[in-house]
């Protein structure tokens, strides 16, 4: 017999025997569900709000205020510094008087304040944008070291300070969710296992039947190794399907908060969708590999 | 070809269930095997499928020494041995068709093929209609047929059979003999493990008689169609009393 022949009988037998068994067979479909389905809730909330923190620290800002007394070479000079670094993907002059018109904008009740004034009471800034790509933290800490060191720099404003903290948070939530996520799944494979241990004892007799009329090992094991298998990519895939309905329907009812928008934004990449199936299937190939192991299934008449 | 030289068995923790079996049976011989309850016949038989491994002793089935046969080949020789065993072992979970059709199926067999063979098979048995039953929904008696019919399926060079006709009426137990004395005729080998004395004296051949583990007899009945041939010689009633006084448990 071929090789495919032979996966063709295994998948076959498989089939047969989880429609003929599937009281068993739901119980270790139903733990790799559940297990594979909490772990995707957490891969779904952390790599939204990895991206929404990414997001952030894209369009965050370095603000360096100038003296009121600056001078334009000092202006050109420190311009043309600023633009020379990589990192800095836009430099915008904000002189006085804009400055004074966007504080108006944004805070109309408060502008008769800045009406008084005679002299212009906001400082001249630049305002730059960065790719966050091209920057470690340490360089860009120095960076901003150097440009507080500038003579007629007044102060330079960093709003990635609690981004950076956001993002701390956000890589211990990945982590949290690593963990559990292994503990989850190695949990599923022991619990299939010990299913599969208990299928495999069910079927010790079905298993002598089948050596005492000449099958071989192969043969015998493989339609549980695709049983198991099987058992795994449904698993997965019903944990997809519950994944797919519980952010359709939560997506429905938080649109307008905040948090219901960030951490549901969007749903699992196909990447991710494709790899929660086949690490379901693999844990289920591990568990009736686990419980198919020589020692508990050769009696012992064949050891010697 | 089976040999046995000096063969013992002795389960773990247990007394010995066969000591120093040593006989031989020539290829396309028709054996019975016969002996009181716990004699150690079904050990004999399972010794020959390797089964069971002897405790002493070597084991040689067509050639082959069965003891030391690697456990990767164990398949193959079995495979050359059809076994009807005295508790049937069928597959609960498969079919009728799924239990007969087993080897050539792992084989490699293709679906048409399998269910020709199962029919053929089965209709050997008076079965041909039950291919998509369960085991547990047959009588004893079906159940045995099948187990039958998957001993004959593969054809094969030897074929052992535990009690085969235990649970059969009599009109069944003839019937499946008959089937025995055909693939007899074909050139296969067979053990046939009874307690039935009525079969033996009916069918005749070689009765092979253990007791307490040990071969108490050996001796050779000629077959009552044979005598039947010879009926003028008077031979029946003569071999029939030299039978009754030979004193041998049948
Ligand atoms: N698996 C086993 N473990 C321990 N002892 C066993 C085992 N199988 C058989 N025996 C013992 O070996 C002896 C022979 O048993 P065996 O089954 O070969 O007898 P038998 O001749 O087939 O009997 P029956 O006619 O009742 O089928 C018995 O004393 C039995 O108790
Ligand atoms: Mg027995």
């Amino acid at each position: 017999m071929s090789l495919w022949q032979a996966l063709a009988y295994f998948f076959r037998e498989a089939l047969v025997s989880l429609g003929r068994s599937w009281k068993v067979s739901s119980v270790a479909i139903l733990t790799i569900a559940v297990s594979l389905f909490v772990g995707g809730v957490l891969l779904l909330l952390s790599t939204n709000l990895a991206t929404v923190v990414g997001q952030w620290r894209s369009q965050a800002k370095v603000l360096v205020y100038l003296t009121p007394e600056v001078s334009q070479d000092f202006l050109d000079g420190l311009r043309k510094q600023i633009e020379a670094e990589p990192w800095v993907t836009e430099c915008q002059y904000v002189a006085p008087e804009d400055a004074r018109e966007r504080f108006r904008q944004s805070f109309p009740s408060l502008s008769g304040m800045v009406e008084d004034w005679q002299e212009e009471p906001l400082p001249a800034s630049f305002e730059i944008s960065l790719d966050p790509t091209e920057l470690t933290a340490t360089a860009l800490e120095e960076w901003l070291s150097r440009l507080r060191e500038e003579p007629q720099v007044e102060m330079v404003d960093d709003d990635r300070d609690w981004l950076s903290q956001l993002s701390a948070i956000v890589a211990l939530i990945k982590g949290i969710g690593i963990t559990l996520g292994a503990v989850l799944l190695g949990a599923a494979i022991f619990t299939i296992a010990s299913v599969i241990r208990l299928t495999a004892y069910l079927y010790q007799d079905e298993i002598t039947i089948m050596r005492v009329v000449g099958a071989t090992e192969f043969f015998i094991r493989g339609p549980f190794y695709v049983e198991g298998f099987l058992q795994g990519l449904i698993g997965g895939s019903l944990a997809l399907a519950g994944l797919h309905l519980g952010h359709a329907v939560l997506l429905a009812r938080t649109e307008a908060s905040i948090w219901g928008g960030v951490l549901l934004e969007s749903f699992l990449s196909p990447q991710h969708q494709l790899a929660l199936i086949v690490v379901g299937g693999l844990s289920g190939l591990g568990g009736a590999i686990l419980s198919l192991r020589r020692e508990t299934l050769v009696p012992a008449a064949e050891g010697t | 070809m089976i040999q046995f030289f000096n063969v013992g068995k002795r389960y773990p923790g247990g007394q010995h269930a066969l000591r120093e079996l040593s006989f031989e049976i020539p290829r396309g011989q028709f054996v019975f095997l016969t002996g009181p309850s716990g004699a150690g016949k079904t050990t004999l038989l399972k010794l020959i499928f390797r089964e069971e491994v002897p405790s002493e002793g070597q084991i040689v089935v067509n050639g082959r020494n069965v003891s030391s046969v690697p456990p990767g080949k164990i398949p193959f020789l079995r495979r050359t041995i059809g076994v009807v065993f005295q508790n049937f072992r069928l597959i609960p979970r498969k079919t009728v068709f799924e239990n007969v059709s087993f080897l050539p199926r792992i084989l490699g067999a293709d679906t048409a093929t399998q269910k020709r063979l199962a029919h053929e098979a089965l209709d050997r048995v008076g079965l041909g209609h039950r291919l998509g039953a369960f085991p547990l929904e047959l009588s004893g008696g079906e159940q045995q047929r099948v187990a039958i019919a998957r001993a004959l399926i593969n054809e094969p060079e030897i074929l052992i059979a535990d009690e085969p006709t235990g649970n059969l009426d009599p009109e069944l137990s003839k019937e499946i003999l008959r089937i025995f004395e055909e693939i007899h005729h074909r050139g296969t080998t067979l053990l046939i493990a009874t307690h039935d004395r009525e079969t033996i004296q009916r069918i005749g051949g070689r009765v092979l008689t253990l007791e307490a583990g040990t071969l108490s007899g050996d001796q050779l009945l000629p077959s009552p169609r044979d005598l039947r041939s010879e009926a003028d010689t008077d031979l029946i009633t003569s071999t029939e009393s030299d039978l009754a006084t030979e004193g041998e448990p049948l």
